[in-house]
């Protein structure tokens, strides 16, 4: 053996000493204990570079969903519950599910209102932070409204209860479930009812559970409220095909369309599917359809309508009564009762009697006026217009709103009389929104167990002797219905993040059936929808799909329709029209009431929710408060002008509000929102604005919303109402533009090109891209879904009233508002207004620290970093989209909103820095997904395509007025929007060459 | 101003005129009463050697207080943000650059007395250049206040400078009008700064010698650089203070005219007109005019320095006012024609605006100061009373902090899109820093009155009655003086 052979010997033998305790390679060092004992390699999991978003959509990367339900979900959830521990600890075995900064998404179903809009749900690090729409959806088709945007930031509420409370006090479950058994048991025995008072529900799980309480209880009673409910349409349904429906509409299927107070673009029963179904049929490259609304203040949908006839409330009746003398007179129909003509321009109505006669079939008559009466002659419009099965769909009906007023009614009598033993409250507050909550809530002392499912302490539920508190939507599985055999899934994005309980697992437990909601749910599936389709050979692959897409359609249950319309109309007429005589002669210091939801509060329920709060009113762009809407007549009449408080009463309530002059209310009419003026809600929607329930007037036992003989006083006092834009005159400049039906046939003919003004700088942008958006004003509603998706994405902050009143709010996409025309019925236009994105933008060049640039790809970018404020930019910016940071508004107690609490900012977008003070800031063009979008087609080695990126505003828009793509790819969306004929660019003559532009609002032809 | 101007006030008693037609000018003369030169001299160091009167102490404390305010209103606007001032998104300037353009437009009669009316040979200037001059340091520093403080992030002005730095090729935006205004206003303080110095060494040997405490002294000697008075030395000063006016000279015109370029260069109507350099520049002087007629007789009256800022000086000054005054007139008239016949819809709006809407007073207020006041000093008699002359220099004041107003504030609130349009509400902590920024000004100003020679000494026996210098006998020439 030679000496170099027993070194290599020697050598080898350490070798293999070392291998033994795991180390392959003696000259290499280890790195951790892990490496040195052979364990994991963490590297080779991402080879192939870091992993992107995963969408886990995308058919590829499916997986078995049992696996991905069953357990990394809820692993997935459970991981989500560090999110509030304020220190950053780093997970030590993270889970497969969550690759830290990529974001999944997972569909689920809204529970903002009983629409029940589908949605998918942006997850980050394990927490729910950005809701769009989920476009599988046939009905909602990937929209959402403003308040599903904001649901989001309810989960993270600070003033929801950590746990259930037991008389006040907090309690454990078990305790709770135990007390609540032994009442029930004790209920059971007593002839006394157990009644569960809930809003509408459109889950068909949770309305089995129901059934099964009624079932096992007797005594059991389930009664249906909503605030804002269409208990008359049903009643009328019944009268009229014989079903307690709400038909489905079909907006889109219209070539006329008559609203006699419905908002339905802005409130009423599916604003976001109705918006869809509208700009459908409002394209006018299809010729537009014609749209007729009857209403007393101006709503959203007023707003949009080609014409629009400004009638009080004790009017309404009598317009639909005028409209079907005609069309029945048309259609033959004989014996129609005489009456006065409604309005004094009768050619009007003889106008729209013509359109709809015309599109006989094709036309849609709706209201949303809460009488009986109203609604079987608006059944009867329909039905003798034909539109019965084509545009009225009774054979798949609405379930969205199924509140009885009559039920409740009783149901507050029978408390009152101490009949109710158990009242369970799910989903409703009728201490703050029922018409006599004085009397429900004594009736509410005389229960002997009351349980509230709510979140909080709110009016109701601080009366109720048990507080069980659901989940939030989003930490909670569910399904729903809100269209029959549409069906939409939920599931949780975090796990719950407080001790709260769903109300689907409280009812199981306390009816003694101790499996969980996850499992009922599935079981439900299972025996209900499972057996309707085909394509699914096991359930475990049909709930995974139904999950993944998070809707489900199957075949209407019933191919016949409802029964064909039998409702007595000319009865139904008569009594209108009888009722219209008996009415006193108004005197002149009476006035009339209507009430109405606003886009932003809606029926209250999400008063505490600082973005809603802040977000303009679409028509009177007020924030934090409502107030009592005039028209100017009326206001030169009490020489009142806007902030002057007055007093309105009624025969057993009175609110005092701040006037506001609104141009196109009815003269007689003062207008307010219901919603505010909550008392128990939390610390930001307190006593913000006026509770006006109260002033609603019952009449046949169905809230109006609505009151006659309105005594009004001024109070001399005033307050200042918090308005973000305060002039609604174009003052004769070309901003906003429109044009007809008939000059831009003209014009198509011309061939005219939009052509950009010359310059003597150099082109931009010089990359590869050029990102452009452009705005059809003809689509957009103005329901400002887009300004809180905006707010959503980009955590933009909330700024209080008194910032909004000094012109400070932050939104980064403002929808302008004016009116041409008269102010007593003036023609609206609706404008989104955003950083335009200039090529040749006026901020750059003016800013001493270049914190503003063109991008290489056309992004008027903004760097925080660099930013020293000087807010020359926000000066010399001819659109005035800059927001300039006066305070910090994070972590500061002078804005104790959600950016001021460790779990208000949970919902912080992580791609998007928080900006601190002293900076200007502005729409980015959401410039984070369009680096996301880029990241992902660079791992996926293919091109970026026009559709990959879509802007926070665009995808919510549920109209899809707003297009975002690469201007410099001929086929992209915006590329052929910008040859368009109505395409133009806002203030293009100053040369700013913005990329953003825009399509003129095209009005209807003028037949009426 | 012609040179007969010089010879009016002692055409009949001094100058004897041949019938021959040639007239022989009689000495300068801007001295009232027949004073020695060391009258002279004693007379205007008096202030510096004696306690102060109890009107300095009043005046100083008022304006001490309205400093210390100052201080207490930066140091709350810094600790909060500057939304403690009424600004918001629509005006985005307010009161901080109106104070801005207000204080750097006063400097300019400061740097218009010393360096033009010095190479123009107006000898009038003598007696006032001296507080002219520290009032344009002063006023700078008030005006370079403000676009440090109004910045949201004021612990970053160091961005506003080109310094070399690591950042790769971050540099300051030359195309920024506000870069331009960092270059013109620390050129303006630097060289306002050197020729004020200079113009007071002969002045600082003077109290070198008389003074007795030695740290005076000591500082005296320090500052006046060894002065000896030699004719070598009084040779090379006068070569440079002609040199740093000549530099001074454009200045008067190119830093008003680089800030009126803060608005002309933008596209915000109201601002965005070429009409604006020229403009600012008559409205600057005018309005320094104003403070310096302010100052001066406010210091003649407390000072009792009527023998030197005598009724002739106040009556120059008083003229120079009037011209300028219907300058800036004749620019308000140009702004509204323009917009007329320019026929652009944005511009022809606001000019509507600024007459008849929310800001209106603003507006007629500025015309009653800027317009209608000049013209009354057509009348001898206006610009010979003192008490007339006070409160016309107060009216141009107010009346030039208006128009900065006015064209800052009434473009922005109403511009481009209605849906932006705000109103601005000035807030207390807008008023208090105004009001400090006075309090700053008076403050360096009484130290300096009480501290420096307010009067050059060594200029003004130039022009002093021509039997100052028969008395002075055994020094004829004014270079004794120094030596005095």
């Amino acid at each position: 053996m030679t000496p170099s052979t027993r070194a290599e010997g020697a050598c080898k033998n350490r070798k293999e000493e070392l291998v033994q305790i795991g180390q392959p390679d003696p000259r290499a060092y280890w790195k951790s204990l892990e490496q040195l004992h052979g364990g994991q390699k963490p590297s080779a999991e991402f080879a192939k570079g870091l992993p992107s978003a995963a969408v886990t959509r995308t058919d590829d990367t499916r997986r078995d969903f049992l696996s991905l339900m069953g357990f990394t979900v809820a692993a997935a959830g459970l991981a989500a519950c560090r999110a509030p521990v304020q220190q950053a600890i780093p997970m030590l075995v993270g889970s497969d599910q969550i690759v830290p900064g990529v974001s999944s998404w997972y569909a689920t179903t809204c529970g903002g209102c009983p629409s029940s809009c589908s949605l998918l749900v942006k997850q980050r690090d394990g927490r729910p932070i950005k809701i769009e729409g989920n476009d599988r959806s046939v009905l909602f088709g990937g929209g959402t409204c403003a308040t599903g945007q904001a649901t989001v930031l309810s989960l993270y509420d600070g003033e929801r209860l950590r746990g259930p409370a037991w008389k006040g006090q907090s309690a454990d479950w078990r305790q709770i479930d135990r007390h609540v058994s032994e009442s029930l048991a004790a209920a059971e025995r007593s002839n006394r009812e157990i009644v569960l008072l809930s809003g509408t529900i459109t889950s068909p799980s949770m309305l089995e559970i129901v059934t099964d309480w009624s079932k096992r209880y007797s005594n059991f009673r389930h009664v249906v409220y909503d605030a804002i409910s269409l208990s008359a349409m049903r009643a009328a349904n019944e009268k009229s095909f014989g079903r307690k429906l709400i038909p489905h509409y079909w907006f889109d299927k219209a070539r006329v369309i008559v609203g006699i107070e419905a908002d339905f673009l802005g409130t009423w029963l599916s604003p976001v599917e109705f918006a869809r179904q509208y700009a459908a049929s409002r394209k006018p490259e299809n010729g537009s359809s014609l749209h007729v609304q009857f209403e007393p203040g101006l709503s959203v949908t007023g707003s949009n309508a080609d014409v629009r006839v400004p009638v009080a409330p004790s009017n309404l009746g009598a317009v639909a009564v005028a409209l079907l003398r005609r069309i029945a007179q048309k259609a033959g129909m004989a014996g129609f009762p005489e009456g006065p003509e409604p309005l004094a321009d009768s050619k009007k109505l003889d106008a729209v009697s013509e359109e709809l006669w015309r599109h006989r079939g094709a036309s849609l008559v709706v209201s949303g006026v809460q009488d009986e009466s109203v609604q079987v002659v608006v059944n009867a419009l329909n039905a003798f217009l034909g539109n019965i099965g084509k545009t009225v769909d009774t054979a798949r009906p609405s379930l969205q709103r199924s509140g009885d007023d009559a039920a409740m009614a009783e149901l507050v009598e029978r408390m009152n009389r101490g009949e109710v033993h158990t009242l369970m409250l799910h989903g409703v507050n009728p201490g703050y929104d029922y018409a006599d909550a004085g009397r429900f809530l004594q009736g509410l002392e005389k229960v002997t167990l009351s349980i509230s499912f709510s979140d909080r302490r709110d009016e109701t539920s601080s009366h109720a002797h048990v507080i069980c508190p659901d989940h939030h939507f989003l930490e909670a599985w569910g399904d729903a219905e809100p269209v029959e055999s549409h069906f939409s899934l939920a599931q949780p994005l975090i796990a719950p993040l407080f001790n709260t309980r769903a109300a689907q697992e409280s009812l199981l437990m306390w009816l003694g059936n101790d499996t969980s909601h996850y499992s009922y749910l599935r079981s439900f599936w299972q025996k209900n929808m499972f057996p309707h389709q085909k394509e699914a050979a096991s359930f475990d692959a049909f709930w995974d799909r139904s999950l993944q897409d998070g809707v489900v359609d199957f075949p209407a249950k019933s191919a016949a329709p409802a029964a064909s319309f039998h409702g007595d109309w000319r009865a139904a007429a008569s009594g209108i029209i009888d009722r219209q005589k008996q009415q006193p002669a108004s005197r002149e210091d009476s006035y009339e009431l209507h009430l109405y939801e606003s886009v932003a509060m809606r029926d209250g329920r999400s008063a505490n929710n600082p973005w809603l709060l802040e977000l303009p009113d679409p028509i009177t762009k007020v924030t934090w408060a409502n107030f009592a809407a005039v028209s100017p007549q009326l206001a030169q009449r009490l020489s009142l002008s806007n902030g002057d408080v007055i007093a309105l009463k009624t025969e057993n309530a009175r609110a005092e509000l701040p006037v506001f002059i609104q141009p196109g209310q009815e003269n007689r009419t003062i207008a307010l929102a219901v919603g505010y003026g909550r008392k128990q809600v939390g610390k930001a929607g307190n006593n913000v604005g006026q509770n006006v329930y109260p002033l609603a007037q019952v009449s046949n036992g169905f809230r109006r919303l609505s009151a006659l003989n309105i005594a009004l006083e001024k109070t001399g006092r005033r307050v200042d109402l918090a308005g973000t834009q305060t002039h609604f005159s174009m003052e004769g400049r070309p901003i906003a533009l429109e044009t007809t039906l008939a000059d831009l046939s003209k014009e198509s003919a011309a061939g005219e090109e939009h052509k950009a003004t010359p310059t003597l700088w150099t082109e931009q942008p010089q990359g590869e891209h050029s990102w452009g958006m452009s705005i059809d004003m003809n689509a957009c509603t103005g329901c400002s879904a887009c300004v809180i998706a905006c707010q959503a994405e980009n955590n933009v902050p909330v700024v209080g009233k008194d910032q909004v009143q000094r012109v400070r709010i932050m939104h980064w996409i403002r929808i302008d508002h004016y009116y041409r025309g008269s102010e007593d019925n003036p023609v609206s236009l609706h404008q989104p207004m955003m950083c335009q994105h200039c090529g040749h933008a006026p901020c750059e060049t003016v800013c001493p620290v270049l914190a503003t640039t063109t991008s290489s790809e056309g992004i008027n970018q903004q760097v925080y970093n660099r930013c020293v404020g000087t807010r020359y930019c926000a000066n010399n910016c001819p659109y005035k989209v800059r927001r300039f940071n006066w305070y910090n508004y994070t972590e500061n107690p002078k804005f104790d909103f959600n950016m001021n609490s460790p779990l208000g900012r949970l919902v912080l977008n992580p791609d998007v820095v928080v900006r601190t003070r002293g900076v200007m800031e502005k729409c980015s063009l959401c410039v984070q997904r369009i680096q996301l979008a880029k990241n992902i087609a660079l791992q996926g080695k293919r091109e970026l395509v026009d559709g990959d990126i879509k802007s926070a505003c665009q995808q919510s828009c549920p109209t899809q007025a707003i297009a975002f793509g690469d201007l410099k790819d001929p086929n992209s969306r915006v590329s052929q929007l910008m040859k368009s004929q109505r395409y133009y660019q806002v203030l293009e003559e100053l040369g700013t060459r913005p990329n953003v532009g825009y399509l003129k609002k095209v009005r209807g032809s003028a037949v009426i | 101003m012609s040179s007969t101007t010089i010879a009016t006030p002692n055409a009949t008693s001094n100058a004897p005129t041949g019938r021959t037609g040639t007239i022989i000018l009689p000495p300068p003369a801007w001295v009232d009463g027949d004073t020695s030169l060391q009258q002279i001299t004693n007379d205007i160091v008096r202030p510096m050697e004696a306690r102060p009167g109890k009107g300095w102490w009043i005046c100083f404390s008022l304006a001490f207080a309205a400093f210390l305010n100052l201080g207490g209103m930066v140091t709350y606007l810094i600790a909060n943000g500057i939304g403690v001032w009424g600004l918001n998104n629509s005006v985005g300037w307010a009161f901080d650059i109106t104070n801005f353009v207000f204080w750097i437009g006063i400097g300019h009669a400061g740097t218009l007395i010393s360096a033009i009316l010095l190479l123009f040979r107006q000898q009038w200037r003598t007696s006032i250049n001296r507080s002219a001059e520290a009032m344009t340091i002063f006023a700078v520093m008030c005006a370079g206040l403000f676009p440090a403080i109004h910045m949201g992030r004021p612990w970053d002005i160091f961005f506003m400078f080109p310094y070399p730095n690591q950042r790769g090729p971050l540099w300051v935006n030359f195309r920024s009008p506000l870069v331009w205004d960092v270059f013109a206003i620390t050129t303006y303080l630097t060289i306002s700064l050197a020729f004020w110095y200079l113009g007071m060494i002969p002045d600082l040997a003077t109290m070198r010698d008389r003074v007795t405490n030695r740290i005076r002294k000591f500082v005296f000697r320090v500052l006046s650089f060894g002065w000896n008075g030699s004719q070598r030395t009084w040779a090379r000063y006068e070569v440079v203070s002609l040199v740093l006016a000549g530099l001074a000279t454009p200045l008067v015109l190119s830093v008003h005219s680089i800030v009126s370029m803060d608005f002309a260069t933008s596209l915000v109507p109201g601002w965005h007109t070429t009409i604006f350099p020229p403009y600012f520049v008559a409205g600057a002087i005018y309005s320094g005019f104003g403070m310096v007629l302010t100052l001066l007789i406010l210091t003649r009256q407390t000072m009792h320095l009527e023998r030197f800022i005598t009724m002739r000086h106040l009556n120059m000054m008083a003229k120079v006012t009037m011209l300028t005054g219907m300058i800036v007139s004749y620019a308000y008239l140009t702004e509204f024609f323009g917009a007329w016949y320019g026929g652009n819809l944005y511009e022809r709006y606001h000019f509507i605006n600024r007459a008849t809407g929310p800001y209106a007073w603003c507006f007629y207020l500025m015309v009653l100061c800027n317009v209608i006041t000049p013209q009354v000093l057509w009348s001898k008699r206006i610009r010979g009373s003192v008490a007339a002359l006070f409160v016309v220099s107060i009216l141009v004041n107010i009346g030039m902090w208006f128009e900065r107003f006015v064209i800052i504030v009434v473009s922005l609130h109403r511009a481009f899109l209605p849906s932006g349009w705000g109103m601005f509400y000035p807030t207390l902590i807008d008023v208090g820093v105004l009001v400090g920024a006075f309090g700053m000004f008076f403050t360096f100003f009484l130290l300096f009155i009480r501290f420096l020679p307010m009067i050059a000494i060594w200029e003004i026996k130039g022009v002093a009655q021509q039997q100052a210098h028969t008395l002075a006998v055994s020094a004829p020439d004014q270079t004794s003086a120094a030596r005095a």
